[in-house]
């Protein structure tokens, strides 16, 4: 018989009584009374999908209701984020919980944000982990300082009507892709990827890059390697792409061109997010029916990486509300089928344990169904190395597209690659020497 | 005086108070006239002082300093490293292209701008039925929000929908869709210059004529009559006579122009976003996407600064222009 002193007995049971209430409280996700009666400032992007932010934005004043946190969001478009937050830091003020997208910037600010490994750890606890890419864009030097929200996907988006007329198969090849553009350009539908200064043409020129095998650094981000066989098969495959399958009004495409062009009816195929799936389905419900979507097409070496566009939470360390933001950043991850469902599949969790199929929308959708299995093939920019201030500079002044769109302007291929390579060398130096 | 007369010793005390009279109390520096007028003078300069002190001098220091450092938009407080970021710079050949875009842009747009604005004025001076409601028309594009201007003339020279290809197309005048023949106008190097400079002058044009017509306005009708009198031609009396005499005018409007124009961001931010490969990339535009999109703001501070030493000997060449004409 164990003999129980009675300051032994309040400490034990003291202790059981805490864990049990944190355990209760976990379990129920109800938030600290100390967050109660407090304000808690977001700013958000303007989501492509607008439905996706109203439910956001009810999603969250709910949250706050329940929680006694009066709860302001804000949404600007998202190319404007990184002035807001330069403006933010040197101010010392503003909202309490951030968000990066596209342009990860948690190696730049990383100093001033909050450590969130407590919330990435038992996260990832709660869901078996985080996918492949998640840690380059929140984790500095093995520390989180962001919380991965969800990435969007780019898929191929394919006329089925229009390949079955000519006798094509699945386009599940760079290849296939190639001959389809030159088969379909000449019966009038010819395909397109930007090469342009857009986000769209980072993204898409990586994913033929890293499909051939290429890459822009090694896995600890500090060597260069580009300048490889492979990248070289990236650009001469580009010129014959576009060449044979495009017409130069690619030159001048934003964002939305590719979705405006299958939605348009031309378009034999493209490459962007599922937006322009959505686009087609709300605009030309003809060219819906037929437009099918793949996840990713092979490289010549069978590699199929798709390039998405990661959306991470961030709290600065200046927040007058660090408990209510991490509360929430949890709120939102335990609820990210919800997310999907609101964005018509257009989010991706980056929570493994989110991908349980059938996921929201996309698992029931015969044409989206394959979307399900996209995490295991997604990278990010600067792949396979972190997302580190001086890949968010690579890929702001477009040294990637503008390879690709210089080789398909006629310039020498070896021109060209010396030219890119000495500006990401350059522009990694100066990041080295700072 | 009495005590001589009355055979006594004078008296010292009184005589020096005859001789020494008293000197009135001298007046405190500060408030002389001139003082008084220097000191009025300076509180009315004062504002002027503090305005252009708080919001060009401090800012331009300000940029000085993140030249010569390593900050970046997570460490503000960074360390010297001289003219490190100069050299970076212009090490980078997507620097040197958008310097030599930034001078075309602003050469060929004041050019343009200037004969635009200079017929403009002309035609707005004669008397015509409806010239007020021409001359509300014609300052629209200047007075309608950048964006939203700029957004318009994105759909217009969009490659799939645009409005003027369509018309081009109906007069036969260009090739069909997807041809070779179809003007990509934001997609082919020079077009996209040339488009990004066309939009810039549709929408400060307006402003030249304005500025002109203010000028026209103010020469003395019977000046212009004496040298037509003297029979001087259209253009010797426009060159001759109307230059010379609203030159400050013309010349005040240039300044504007060329500041306006060479840090003009918004139209090619929105049309084109610098591309394609660098063919409308210009120097406000890179010192944005590298100082404030990437983060590094020393080297996006030393970009902007470049624009600095351009833009100096122009202003100096036009101001001393300007004074000698006033004195």
């Amino acid at each position: 018989m164990i003999e129980l002193t009675r300051r032994d007995f309040i400490r034990v049971s003291g202790t059981a009584l805490a864990g049990s209430t944190l355990t209760t409280m976990l379990d129920a996700r109800q938030a600290p009374a100390q967050i109660r009666g407090t304000t808690l400032r977001m700013l958000k992007w303007s989501h492509f999908i607008p439905a996706y932010d109203q439910w956001f934005d009810k999603f969250a004043k709910e949250w706050g209701e329940k929680n006694g946190v009066r709860v302001m969001v804000d949404h600007i478009p998202h190319l404007e984020l990184p002035a807001r937050y330069a403006a933010e830091f040197a101010a010392g003020a503003g909202h309490d919980l951030i968000y990066f997208v596209g342009q990860i910037l948690t190696g730049h600010y990383y100093k001033n944000l909050v450590d969130v490994s407590d919330v990435a750890s038992g996260l990832a606890k709660k869901y078996g982990g985080w996918m492949e890419g998640a840690k380059s864009c929140a984790q500095i030097g093995g520390v989180w300082y962001a919380i991965p929200d969800y990435f969007i996907s780019i898929p191929v988006l394919w006329r089925k009507d229009l390949f079955d007329q000519a006798g094509l198969g699945v386009p599940d090849t760079w290849e296939k892709l190639r001959v389809a553009g030159r088969t379909l350009k000449a019966k009038g539908h010819p395909t397109g990827i930007q090469l342009s200064h857009c986000n769209d043409a980072n993204h898409n020129w990586r994913a033929v890059l890293y499909c051939f095998g290429a890459r822009e650094t090694d896995p600890t981000g500090q060597q260069i390697v580009l300048d490889s066989k492979e990248t070289r098969e990236a650009l001469r495959f580009a010129k014959a792409l576009y060449e044979e399958g495009m017409t130069p009004e690619v030159f001048s495409w934003d964002d939305a061109s590719d979705n405006r062009y299958l939605a348009s009816g031309v378009a034999c195929w493209i490459h962007d997010a599922i937006s322009a799936y959505r686009t087609t389905q709300d605009t030309n419900p003809e060219v819906f029916k037929s437009t099918s979507v793949l996840p990713e097409a092979a490289g010549p070496g069978g590699e199929r990486k798709n390039v998405g566009e990661p959306n991470v939470w961030a709290i600065w360390k200046f927040s007058k509300n660090v408990p209510a933001a991490k509360e929430f950043v949890e709120y939102v991850a335990d609820h990210q089928k919800d997310a999907m469902t609101a964005s018509r599949g257009y989010n991706m969790p980056f929570l493994l344990g989110h991908y349980t199929k059938p996921m929201p929308v996309i698992g029931t959708d015969p044409k989206l169904h394959t979307l399900q299995d996209i995490g295991k093939i997604t990278a990010f920019f600067g792949h396979p190395g972190p997302m580190s201030p001086a890949a968010q500079e690579v890929l702001t002044t477009f040294v990637i597209p503008d390879m690709f769109t210089r080789v398909c302007r006629g310039q020498d291929i070896e021109e060209t690659l010396n030219w890119g390579v000495g500006e990401i060398r350059r522009i990694y130096g100066k990041h080295k020497a700072a | 005086m009495d005590d001589l007369m009355a055979g006594r010793e004078p008296d010292p005390s009184a005589a020096l108070a005859l001789k020494v009279p008293v000197e009135a109390a001298k007046p405190r520096w500060w408030r002389s006239v001139t003082a008084r007028r220097y000191a009025f003078g300076y509180s009315l300069l004062t504002p002027a002082i503090l305005y252009v002190g708080l919001l060009v001098g401090v800012p331009f220091l300000f940029s000085l300093y993140l030249a010569l450092s390593d900050a970046s938009v997570g460490a503000p407080v960074a360390r010297f490293v001289g003219l490190e970021n100069f050299v970076a710079v212009v090490q980078s050949g997507t620097f040197w292209v958008a310097l030599r875009n930034s001078l075309i842009f602003t050469v060929g747009a004041a050019v343009c701008k200037g004969l635009l604005g200079t017929s403009l004025a002309f035609l707005l001076m004669q008397s015509f039925r409806g010239k007020k409601v021409v001359r509300v028309l014609v300052v629209m594009p200047f007075t309608i929000p950048i964006a939203v201007s700029t957004l318009g003339w994105k759909w217009m020279l969009d490659s799939q929908f645009s409005v003027i290809n369509w018309a081009l197309g109906q007069l036969h005048l260009i090739g069909a869709y997807g041809t070779d023949a179809w003007p990509v106008w934001l997609g082919q190097p020079r077009l996209a210059l040339a488009s990004v400079m066309f939009v810039n002058v549709w929408r400060s044009f307006p402003f030249s004529a304005i500025v002109l017509m203010a000028g026209l306005t103010s020469v003395p009708p019977e000046i212009i009559d004496a040298a037509k009198v003297d029979g001087a031609s259209f253009r010797q009396r426009f060159a001759k006579v109307i230059v010379p005499m609203i030159a400050p005018i013309l010349l005040i409007g240039a300044l504007f122009d060329t500041v306006f124009t060479l840090s003009d961001i918004s139209i090619v931010y929105l049309l084109t976003n610098g591309g394609p490969n660098g063919a409308t990339e210009i120097l406000p535009m890179l010192a944005y996407r590298v100082g404030i999109q990437a983060g590094a703001l020393g080297r996006g501070a030393a970009i902007s600064l470049f624009l600095f030493p351009l833009l100096l000997p122009a202003m100096i060449l036009l101001l001393r222009n300007l004074r000698r004409r006033e004195w």
